[in-house]
């Protein structure tokens, strides 16, 4: 606003000058004018600002010359108003100054850095040698470029600020400190160590508003602590560890170019010829205009950028401009050491150049001179005046004591002059002889006098000898007296020393009455050094903490943001999921439909491959999200059927998009329950509730899975246990020693358990061997049972999950002998297909309709649930919801295989009913268990639609159907072995048939 | 073109490599490793045969024996069972001898019989003779072929030449339910290639 103000007050004058000078300045001037206004801000047009300003300052150069004075008086107006502080305060009530208003005063908060640049020395090349390095900071890019000088233009090369580090070392040279980057690490000097901590601090916080800048352009969701503002995050952070570092005068900053260019030869980047050359002859053709009309050093750098680097011209001269309004609002929030000093040290800088509407920097030299000279005469006639009075009081003060002396010399001619006149006035020469005479004795008696004084001035002389050796005595003494007083005093100091040592170590004592004075003083010494190496420590310790500090906010924001954005990533991908697997539905729907002519077929097959084939592509991206979960078990099966990859595809898609959906919000909130529930005891040593029953339900996070399994696998088997405490081992030597007759089999299915799962995948893991030798041991644990196929995979989960051989084996006890009803793995299974049986019933009972559907249809579900509950639904669940049923299994027993298998049943429903034809339901029921992707949704039918459910009522069931299938057993082998018998009477005529019906063909 | 389910299942000793077959048959895919079957798996393929298309329901059961109590579930209705052995385990051959006898007991009347040497490319270690099988084969009248699901030789021809066993369906008893309900008499057309 200002600015603006003043800019348009200087238009004003500058055309008032000009409509004397004609039309072709004009031209030029509104042209300037317009940029001025117009935006100048990236404006590409600002690139040939740097070739009309020296034109500008021509003109006034030639108008200067013209009409000095006008032009004097109406420049100096200006200028007064653009100066700033120095020049209000000194003129108050000379010209109008016009307040900025508080939008300015928040510009200047936000856009309140200063431009950072300066000279350091970079160590680099071959030789390690140091260089001297001009180092500007780009904002936009949050880069460092380095020059080697200031007014190059070819930067020599960059430091990406954005991902680098800074520390600086102990040891070393004084000021230095190190960038360290991905890339390479930057040994950077200062010229001492206050710069040192300047440049440290601001590269923080260039690289903190590099990233809150990041932040707010991209409109992510951040968290809420940001401040939008660097300047107020340094005050309010906690993180400002040490005290900002004011601006070291003259070392950094746009003024510290003037700092003249070392012309060591040595100083030349040898990696960058080019640049190098590039930059002498920019700075040669620039030079040489800038020599002509007296420009300073400073405006030939900032046009030589201009010129190169708008944007970065830019935001310096934005930068420059804040600091202008900031010198007229001292009430700024900033703080102080920023807000004074800046504008303070530039004004001496800038104090020859003015401020254009546009905002950009202007030579003005020719009408400040005289102003300046003026000045410079009166102070230097004043010195002289100074001088000259300094010299008159010094010849006033001579003259004074000439005076005296002449007093005196008159006084004493006085004297003899009335001695004489006495001795004239005498008449006779008696009287002039009594004159003489009196003279005489007069002579005498001072010569008496004197010999009198000389006496006893040497008497005087004598005791003052005297005293003087008497003084000495006494000095002697008491120099002794002091020695004595110093000695008494050390060992005073001395013995308190022992007594302090004696009473913090009292082991020590004895050694330190060794230490000697000298040693003492060494220690002392030593003390001090390294307290103050104690002190540098301290320092490097508090940068080190504010840049960790600073790094592990940086972290934070970007996990954060990360694990956002990775939220936002897995909902959208999860809708894609979902809309792609419907598509797929709507696709095999169509491909059902027998109805559509031909030409639509052939495109809704071509659909299809496309959406097949698309997956092979997404294959890729699939992998790097996750293939594998924390047991090793496959998120997503693959199946390897022509006929079901369209319908595998469409499950895929649904498991993933549940899997993206859920996984952020059920797993956590259970995770915090299971923890608010254990409450710090350990997962192994809990007793049964209410409470525990229904988390166990809703599952147990992977944290505490294999403790709580540990847990119920010991409340089962605790008394076997007890009995034989090292059974596992025991058993294990057994198997060594006389392998099972069943041992054959165990091997053969060693390599074929969860062959999907990557524990198991490879031949030669670990896991095989461990899973081998809990089945052995199993085999002789159980010789009734032996080995059952199935229970390879029971034993492998447990393995999984225990990460034990030996509670796997207890695990694996516990299901066979303690949690399956008896039978259930022996040579007739009687048990589990008694269970199948009960299980009919069960939905008979519970889902009566689909039973009679399926029934319908001939469909016996028994034909697909029997491995369900043999081998508890391994390998027929996704793992995760496999997992859940193996919790609520473990802790409550079979019937949570009752709930579950039903519940599985309930959950598809609809779906089958949908289906009237035997080998399509037969073929659904093949795969559906894995499309089961909603394990909540799975777990509240099975504990909530399905009660009441008894456990009574299960043994009930249990009873009959295992009585009557007994029976049936007795039954079949009665009619077997008479079957048998009469078959082998009939065995020639069976035999004679068969070949009779070739006998037809023939 | 008529399609005729047919229900097929497969029999024989645990590792013979009845899973694999159907695999191969069915996905033309071969898994070293694949998970032991517990209890049964069902799978489907069809081919055509004449000109009916023939759409083989494969029940592909569990071979340890102590799954052999539900094997009547399994071949209960079939049109045909193949039952495997390895050709590198005598064991298994003998096993398949008892699935003979169960079926010739227990099975349905007129279900036709293939039987299957699997493991042909293994003929290195080889412990059952073709003769021998071959000659078994012929005794109780069943396809024999030796076959490797590995290598993929002779599975599409197995199913082929059980296709070739079925009798023809008579036009005036097209029922999907009844399909499969072969009847006694042998149709003179299926019997060139035995």
């Amino acid at each position: 606003m200002y600015l603006r103000c003043s800019g348009n007050r200087f238009n004003q004058n500058a055309t008032d000058l000009l409509c004397k000078e004609g039309a072709s300045f004009r031209f030029q001037l509104l042209r300037l004018k317009m940029e001025g206004e117009g935006g100048c801000i990236g404006n590409p047009s600002s690139a040939n600002m740097s070739q009309q300003l020296p034109l500008l300052a021509e003109t006034h150069k030639l108008v200067a010359e013209g009409e000095r004075d006008s032009v004097f008086e109406s420049l100096e107006d200006t200028h007064t108003e653009t100066m700033g502080l120095s020049a209000i305060n000194e003129q108050k009530g000379g010209t109008q100054v016009v307040n900025p208003r508080p939008e300015s005063t928040t510009v200047c908060l936000t856009d309140s850095e200063t431009k950072l640049c300066g000279y350091l020395h970079k160590q680099g090349g071959p030789l390690k040698a140091w260089k001297f390095r001009w180092f500007t900071y780009d904002e936009k890019k949050c880069q460092l470029f380095y020059y080697r000088t200031a007014q190059d233009v070819n930067p020599l090369g960059k430091v990406e600020l954005r991902n680098a580090t800074f520390s600086y070392p102990l040891q070393g040279e004084e000021g230095t400190f190190h960038i360290q980057t991905p890339e390479r690490t930057f040994i950077l000097k200062a010229a001492n160590r206050d710069a040192k901590m300047y440049w440290l601090q601001q590269l923080q916080l260039r690289r903190w508003q590099h990233r809150e800048l990041l932040c707010s352009d991209s409109s992510l969701p951040m968290p809420e602590q940001h401040t939008q503002n660097g300047r107020q995050y340094l005050d309010t952070c906690p993180a400002n560890f040490l005290p900002v570092v004011k601006i070291p005068s003259g070392l950094v900053g746009v003024e510290a170019a003037n700092v003249p260019v070392q012309t060591n030869p040595l100083n030349v980047s040898i990696k960058h010829p080019l640049i190098e050359i590039q930059n002498s002859v920019h700075s040669f053709l620039l030079r040489r205009p800038s020599a002509e009309v007296g420009r300073s050093v400073f405006w030939v750098e900032s046009s030589a950028t201009q010129a190169d680097t708008p944007k970065t011209n830019f935001s310096q001269s934005s930068n420059s401009e804040d600091s202008f309004v900031q010198t007229l609002s001292p009430s700024s929030v900033l703080p102080p050491d920023l807000e004074c000093e800046r504008p303070c040290e530039n004004l001496p800088a800038r104090g020859l150049s003015l401020m254009l509407p546009n905002g950009k920097y202007k030579k003005a030299n020719s009408a400040t001179f005289p102003f300046d000279r003026k000045e410079a005469n009166t102070i230097e006639r004043l010195s002289h005046f100074k001088q000259e009075n300094l010299t008159l009081a010094m010849e006033v003060q001579a003259q004074k004591e000439l005076v005296w002396l002449l007093h005196k010399a008159l006084e004493a001619a006085q004297l003899e002059k009335r001695a004489c006149a006495q001795y004239l006035a005498a008449e006779n020469e008696q009287e002039r002889l009594e004159l003489l005479r009196h003279d005489a004795r007069c002579t005498a008696d001072l010569r008496e006098r004197l010999e009198q004084l000389r006496h006893e001035n040497e008497a005087l002389k004598r005791s003052l000898e005297e005293r003087d050796a008497h003084v000495k005595e006494l000095q002697d003494s008491l120099k002794l007296l002091m020695e004595k007083n110093h000695a008494k005093q050390e060992v005073i100091v001395k013995l308190s020393e022992q007594v302090s040592t004696c009473m913090a170590d009292p082991k020590r004592a004895v050694s330190f009455e060794r230490i000697s004075a000298e040693g003492l003083r060494q220690l002392v010494q030593e003390m001090d050094n390294l307290k103050d190496d104690m002190e540098a420590y301290k320092t490097q310790n508090k940068f080190l903490n504010s840049e960790i500090y600073q790094l592990t906010r940086l972290w934070q924001n970007s996990s954060e943001q990360e694990k956002s954005l990775m939220v936002k990533c897995a909902y959208l991908e999860a809708n894609n999921c979902q809309m792609e697997s419907r598509y797929l539905v709507v696709l095999r729907k169509l491909q059902e439909n027998k109805e559509l002519p031909a030409e639509q077929r052939v495109v809704i097959k071509n659909l299809i491959d496309e959406a097949l084939q698309a997956d092979k592509r997404d294959a890729i991206r699939f992998d790097s999200f996750r293939d594998y979960d924390e047991y090793g078990f496959k998120i997503i099966p693959d199946y390897e059927m022509e006929d079901m990859k369209l319908l595998a595809k469409i499950q895929a898609l649904e498991i993933r998009s549940h899997n993206l959906l859920q996984q952020e919000t059920g797993d956590r909130s259970l995770l915090a329950r299971w923890t608010q529930f254990l409450g710090g005891r350990s997962p192994d040593d809990l007793s049964s509730s209410e409470e525990l029953k229904n988390l166990v339900r809703a599952g147990i996070p992977r944290q505490y899975r294999a403790s709580v399994w540990c847990w119920m696998v010991r409340a089962r088997t605790h008394t076997l246990r007890q009995r034989h405490p090292d059974l596992f081992q025991k058993l294990c030597k057994k198997s060594q020693a006389t392998p099972h007759p069943a041992a054959r089999q165990i091997q053969l299915d060693l390599h074929r358990t969860l062959t999907t799962n990557q524990c198991f995948s490879s031949p030669s893991s670990p896991m095989v061997q461990q899973l081998q030798r809990v089945l052995l041991a199993f085999s002789w644990q159980n010789p009734a049972v032996g080995y059952c196929q199935g229970l390879n995979r029971l034993a492998a989960i447990a393995l999984l999950v225990l990460q034990s051989e030996e509670e796997a084996f207890w695990c694996l006890v516990a299901i066979v002998q303690f949690l399956m009803p008896k039978d259930y793995y022996t040579k007739t299974l009687l048990g589990s297909q008694a269970d199948q049986r009960v299980f009919k019933d069960f939905m008979a009972e519970k889902l009566p309709r689909l039973l009679a559907h399926l029934e319908e249809h001939g469909v016996d579900v028994s034909l697909v649930t029997f491995n369900w509950f043999l081998v508890l639904f391994v390998e027929s669940l996704p793992s995760d919801i496999l997992l859940k049923v193996w919790d609520a299994f473990l802790y409550e027993g079979t019937k949570v295989i009752f709930r579950y298998a039903l519940a599985i049943f309930k959950y598809k429903e609809d779906d089958i009913l949908k289906i009237h034809d035997n080998v399509e339901i037969y073929q659904y029921l093949r795969l559906f268990t894995k499309t089961v992707t909603d394990g909540r949704k799975l777990m509240s039918i099975a504990f909530l639609d399905l009660n009441p459910f008894r456990m009574k009522h299960v043994k009930n069931r249990r009873a009959v159907h295992m009585q009557r299938l007994q029976a049936e057993l007795n039954e079949l082998e009665k009619l077997q072995n008479e079957y048998s018998s009469e078959n082998n009477q009939r065995k020639d005529n069976v035999f004679d048939l068969i070949p009779s019906e070739d006998d037809d063909d023939a | 073109m008529a399609i005729r389910e047919l229900k097929v299942c497969l029999l024989g000793d645990t590792g013979v490599g009845k899973s694999s077959i159907v695999c191969r048959f069915v996905q033309d895919h071969f898994d070293h490793n694949i998970s032991p079957t517990i209890g049964a798996s069902f799978l489907t393929k069809t081919v055509p045969c004449g000109n009916e298309l023939h759409k083989f329901l494969i029940w592909d059961t569990a071979g340890q024996e102590r799954f052999h109590s539900l094997a009547p579930m399994y071949y209960r209705g079939s049109a045909a069972a193949v039952i495997v052995y390895d050709i590198t385990k005598l064991d298994s051959f003998q096993t398949l001898k008892k699935w003979v006898k169960e079926l010739k007991e227990h099975g349905p009347e007129d279900i036709v019989v293939a039987i299957a040497g699997n493991k042909n490319d293994l003929g290195d270690i080889r412990e059952v003779p073709t003769k021998d099988a071959k000659e078994f084969a012929e005794s109780i009248a069943a396809i024999f072929i030796e076959t490797s699901a590995r290598n993929a030789v002779n599975v599409e021809e197995l199913f082929q030449s059980i296709s070739r066993q079925i009798p023809p369906l008579e036009n005036t008893d097209v029922d999907s339910n009844e399909s499969f309900k072969i009847t006694r008499q042998p149709p003179p057309s299926a019997r060139r290639c035995c």
